[in-house]
């Protein structure tokens, strides 16, 4: 039990580590409407390798995401992936999720 | 000059003021029945028993209500006056999983959820225990795309909206393929195309009514699936509005024992009630917190006795309405 333990307690530390040192992308869209949109957009991201948190707001049309150490989201691929999920990408700012500002 | 002037403008405004009345007279009909009263509210946000995080979906049998609580990826049974009872289901994608459940549909002694996430419909048991799995993810013939919605014929068959599949699939029990109305993937206004469809409802014969999501109306295909009619707005094409009979994006739909048709109006924060043949009957709900307000009424179920109940998405509750005298 107490290895166990040990180990979820490890594992919540890198993970909160490596999310520390991560990057929070937050992107503007148009068209973000009901939740079936929000949870659509939110199982495509999902399914991207090194995304953490995802915060969907429909009213602001804003798109909050937490990505790992090392994963990078691009212009090109979210243009695709709202385009996909029905909507229009506009914008994307990132900062470093330590604090520091990477393009504001 | 100046009276030239004058009489143009005389002309215009008895143009326009012409136009306002046929429209009013031809597209925003009256209501035809008492409508509907409310009587209670249950719910609240958070994730005890008896709370809910986006409920998505609502079902109803003689004596417990359904209700899809997707962010909680769990589905929750209440007796019809909201008395918490049980619930099933956690995050994930195994057997018994959720992924974001949606629309629900009861037939027999089963509970059908869309199972929007992970592309499939999930069968339980009136009492949670997880019978089958129908579909996958995929584009070609019974598999979905964030599939929305499930109605169940009576020989077993299932209709689904697959939501960004544009389409309604008709499945055997066994998930084969019957037939699919709708373009796989693209979106269309015309009769038989949809604009993210999100629910269906089965009447007895198998006329199929679509809520036609983002094209704000309501199509209807006759049993052999040959397109019947369609409403929402003026020529039920995209048009959205807060009028009796138009719709603001329609997320659910269910039909009664006499084969009127209930549709969850969302942005509208109403419950809109039709004839089988699309005439507007009445209406309930308006924008807001208090009773009998709704923050986008999402899904609707109607009981064997006529009792409706409406989840109330952004204000995290189920609300029980009954008929009017």
């Amino acid at each position: 039990m107490k290895k166990v333990l040990a180990v979820m307690m490890l594992s919540m530390l890198w993970s909160a580590a490596t999310f520390a040192a991560g990057t929070e992308y937050r992107m503007r869209v148009d068209g973000l409407a009901c939740p079936y949109c929000a949870y659509g957009i939110e199982k495509k991201l999902k399914a991207i390798e090194g995304v953490g948190k995802i915060d969907v707001d429909l009213n602001a049309g804003l798109v909050v995401v937490d990505v790992a150490e090392g994963v990078a989201l691009t212009e090109p691929q979210m243009k695709t992936l709202f385009q996909d999920a029905g909507f229009t990408y506009r914008s994307m700012t990132e900062k470093s999720l330590d604090g520091g500002a990477k393009n504001e | 000059m100046g009276e030239i002037v004058l009489k143009a403008l005389g002309w215009i405004t008895a143009v326009l003021l012409g136009l306002v009345l046929i429209v009013w007279l031809v597209w925003i009909p009256s209501a035809r029945e008492p409508g509907y009263a409310f009587v209670a509210a249950w719910g609240g946000p958070g994730n005890a028993p008896g709370q809910f995080h986006d409920p998505t979906g609502v079902a109803v049998t003689d004596s417990e209500v359904f209700v899809s609580d997707a962010r909680n990826a769990r589905i929750q049974v209440f007796d019809l006056d909201g008395h918490f009872k049980r619930w099933f289901g956690t995050k994930g994608d195994g057997p018994g999983q959720l992924g974001r459940p949606m629309n629900l549909s009861i037939a027999g002694d089963e509970l059908y959820v869309a199972d929007y996430w992970n592309d499939r419909i999930q069968v339980f048991g009136l009492d949670g225990t997880p019978h089958r799995n129908i579909g996958k993810t995929g584009k070609g013939p019974g598999e979905f795309n964030a599939p929305s919605g499930v109605a169940v014929a009576g020989n077993g068959d299932l209709y689904i909206a697959d939501f960004y599949g544009q389409r309604i699939q008709q499945l055997h029990a066994d998930g084969s393929f019957v037939r699919q109305w709708g373009h796989t993937g693209k979106v269309g206004i015309l009769a038989g195309e949809f604009n993210y469809p999100i629910d269906v409802a089965l009447t007895d014969d198998r006329t199929l009514y679509v809520a036609d999501g983002y094209n704000d109306r309501v199509q209807v295909f006759s049993p052999d699936g040959k397109f019947l009619r369609k409403w929402g707005g003026p020529f039920a094409m995209n048009i959205f509005g807060p009028f009796n009979g138009w719709f603001a994006t329609v997320t659910g739909i269910t039909i009664d024992r006499s084969g009127n048709v209930f549709v969850a109006d969302f942005y509208n924060n109403r419950v809109q009630k039709f004839s089988p043949d699309g005439t507007f009957l009445s209406t309930f709900g308006s924008k807001g917190t208090g009773p009998g307000q709704f923050e986008k009424a999402i899904a609707v179920a109607v009981a064997r006795n006529g009792t409706v109940f409406v989840a109330d998405f952004a204000n995290n509750r189920i609300q029980k309405w009954k008929p009017k005298p």
